[in-house]
């Protein structure tokens, strides 16, 4: 039964890597697998499922769909073009920024398909190499992502399976994505320094420049932003924040919390945005995906193989240290391969295993996991989900970004990223 | 340099697209005043030398826009009679942007009386057709609107998103209309009495440069003999003259049937040229004209120095 169990596991893991079919069905899949073959029964299947998490998720998902219609995000981006006059290293330095802002409480890939588009149609405009500025905001919507907890796929996992909420996940990340900006930008400005070169002594170079900009605000932002609206959904989003960082005060979980906002924008925005269109809008794919995994992996933890990896991490050493770079450097590096949700699933029950045999404060073993997990993903093109919704948007809007272009650029700097991570556990740990 | 033109070309030609040429203009002295603020040179010597260049570039556009080569003309008459003492580097640049606002005045001046003209024609209880979508002529049926006056208005289809835009403004000034595909006009010729037109500029072959489709919808009612009215900013001509060349741009893109997987090639054209013989009138922001007129006024422009 051990090996079926693995064998199923072990090839929904390489269909989903291979993306032969989509992800959600293998996993649902697999799950069922397990069920038919009494590997689990459909209770447990049931209990597996971390509704906490799928629920939270959905719940931020129907939130920014409602907010992104209100076009104050495209309103924000395109004031942040005015603000940078066509300075080339105002647009990266801005835009990097703004993509780790809108990833630490938007999902990536949504980050992303709200600023690349833009980006590119910005620096084409000004007949400049888009390449730069979009590999940065691969980079940054993975760093910001990392940030909260609701930033990134892992570290929602991570946050419901070890009961660490949005405030932990601030406290605690924020000097290491500090750290890792500052590292980001600098290697940024030294590599493409000519591409950043200033515009402002060529006339004609600043007239495109402006023109772009002006060309954007055209496109971008719709002729009518409704300020109602708006209002209503910058009301609801620091709702939302205000409500994740008084959690512990308000004694609610985090989906509740989020489902409140979602709710109350709806029916505020019910003139605006129709509820059908906001639940249509919701990948129902990547819920349903999660919740095959958690069946699958409960199927693995059944069978006790996970408590033998945790006790034979233990076994090797008791420093709480090196236990952290291990975790830390295997889910880096695994990341930046490998698709990280599947990846901290099967960590989560993993290092709940280590904890048990360990009397000391472990909470660092979460953090190295979720800054390994988050920031590992940068290494590739296929190691997060926002590379891969980057690389299609800037070939669809005719800059290509090739795996070995980026790879060589992304490697070493997320080898040095996880560097500094390295340097950050040490710091917490000594 | 022939870099920089083919950018430039490119940049104006998809704005002119989606706003229409009044609006590039607009949009254009705006962004060159954004231009000059962030301009870091130390005197106006050398900002005379940047300016001259990008009006190289401006006049050789393909296509050359009319509208923003008489005001470049315009402001480097007179910037030539300006003088700065050396090393007062903010002087100069106030003083130039204040010109450049006052290019913008002009636009909309020009703009305000067209206007005053265009109220000189009797449109109540008429219906008017229109097809681009020309911001001039949405602003003088506004006004119109704003008189008080009755009428109603048939929108012929043509882009997508021509057509919405019109759709748009219409019905924001709670104007009547109606939408019907231009290939159907035929069936309507008696229930429309005029029809209005914009243009992005006019050439020495007197040629206005208008929306692709114009051309089929003027004939036929030029035949039909239903009056056809023109819109147009003075300052939008092109005052050179046009070398001879095929000068529409042709789009040549792919599409996908929509319910077989068949791909084909689909061609797009950029522009029409419209013989202004074919108009009833000509109203400007100079006056109204006929086709005598209006090749008068022309000629006198063209041979009007700075």
């Amino acid at each position: 039964m051990v090996y079926l169990t693995l064998g199923i596991f072990g090839v929904a893991f390489v269909l989903i890597v291979l993306e032969f079919f989509d992800k959600s069905l293998v996993a649902l899949s697999g799950a069922l697998l397990m069920i038919f073959l009494r590997i689990l029964t459909p209770q447990q299947a049931i209990e597996a499922i971390e509704f906490e998490t799928i629920l939270l998720l959905l719940a931020m998902m129907i939130l920014v769909n409602i907010a992104s219609k209100s076009g104050i995000f495209e309103w924000l981006n395109v004031k942040i073009a005015s603000l940078t006059r066509g300075n080339p290293m105002a647009i990266f330095l801005f835009f990097s920024l703004i993509t780790a802002v809108f990833s630490a409480f938007l999902d990536n890939v949504t980050t992303v398909i709200l600023i690349v588009p833009l980006t590119i149609e910005l620096v084409k405009g000004m007949g400049k190499n888009p390449r730069p500025y979009i590999f940065a905001e691969i980079l940054f919507s993975n760093i910001g992502g990392s940030l909260t907890l609701i930033g990134d796929p892992p570290n929602i996992i991570i946050g419901g399976a070890a009961d660490l909420n949005f405030l932990s996940f601030l406290l605690n990340l924020w000097l290491p994505v500090l750290m890792v900006i500052i590292f980001t930008l600098f290697i940024f400005i030294i590599v493409f320094r000519k591409e950043f070169k200033s515009i402002s002594k060529n006339l004609t170079e600043l007239m495109v420049a402006n023109i772009t900009i002006r060309k954007l605000k055209n496109k971008f932002v719709r002729t009518t932003i409704h300020k109602d609206f708006v209002i209503k959904v910058i009301f609801a989003l620091i709702l939302t924040f205000a409500g994740f960082l008084m959690q512990r005060h308000l004694g609610l979980p985090n989906f509740i919390i989020a489902f409140s906002s979602a709710i109350i924008l709806s029916l505020f925005a019910v003139k605006r945005v129709h509820i059908h269109e906001a639940f249509q809008s919701v990948e129902w794919t990547t819920l349903f995906f999660f919740a095959g995994l958690f069946i699958m992996v409960a199927g693995v933890e059944n069978t006790g193989i996970l408590e033998i990896i945790s006790q034979t991490v233990v076994s090797s050493t008791n420093n709480i240290f090196l236990l952290s770079l291990i975790v830390l450097w295997v889910s880096g590096l695994v990341s930046m391969i490998l698709d990280n949700i599947p990846f901290v699933t099967v960590m989560v029950p993993v290092i709940l295993g280590i904890q048990t045999h360990f009397t000391g404060d472990t909470t660092i073993l979460w953090w190295a996991l979720s800054l390994g997990a988050c920031l590992g993903g940068n290494g590739t093109l296929i190691g997060a989900s926002a590379n891969v919704v980057s690389a299609d948007l800037a070939c669809k809007n005719g800059a290509k970004i090739s795996f070995i272009d980026y790879f060589k650029f992304a490697f070493p700097v997320t080898l040095g990223i996880l560097v500094i991570c390295s340097f950050y556990l040490f710091i917490r740990v000594g | 340099m022939q870099n920089k033109i083919d950018h430039f070309s490119l940049l104006l030609r998809d704005l002119e697209a989606e706003i229409g040429t009044r609006d590039v203009a607009e949009l254009f002295f705006n962004a060159f005043i954004g231009s000059i603020n962030s301009f870091k040179v130390e005197n106006f010597e050398e900002f005379l030398l940047a300016f001259e260049e990008l009006m190289k570039i401006l006049c050789c556009t393909e296509p050359r826009f009319g509208i923003l080569n008489y005001h470049f003309e315009n402001l480097k008459c007179i910037f030539s009679k300006l003088k700065f003492k050396k090393g007062v580097s903010s002087n100069w640049k106030k003083r130039i942007i204040k010109e450049v606002k006052n290019v913008i005045k002009d636009i909309r001046n020009h703009s305000s009386e067209l206007l005053m003209y265009a109220e000189k024609l009797d449109v109540e209880g008429k219906t008017i057709l229109i097809h681009d979508h020309s911001h001039t002529v949405q602003d003088v049926l506004c006004h119109y609107k704003s008189m008080g006056k009755k009428f109603r208005v048939v929108i012929a289809e043509q882009d997508f998103d021509k057509t919405h835009d019109n759709i748009e403004r219409l019905y924001n000034a709670k104007i009547p209309f109606q939408v019907v595909p231009s290939y159907m006009l035929s069936h309507i010729h008696d229930r429309i009495d005029m029809l209005f037109f914009g243009s992005l500029t006019l050439k020495n072959t007197m040629n206005f440069v208008m929306s692709p489709g114009t051309h089929g919808v003027i004939s036929e009612f030029h035949f039909a003999k239903i009056p056809i009215y023109l819109f147009i900013d003075t300052d939008k001509f092109s005052l050179w003259n046009s070398k001879k060349r095929g000068d529409i741009f042709i789009y040549e893109h792919k599409r996908q049937h929509h319910r077989k997987q068949i791909e084909y090639e689909r061609i797009k054209y950029s522009h029409d040229r419209v013989p202004a013989q074919l108009f009833t009138k000509i109203i400007t922001n100079e006056g109204i004209f006929d086709f005598e007129g209006i090749k008068k006024l022309y000629i006198a422009k063209l041979n009007k120095g700075c």
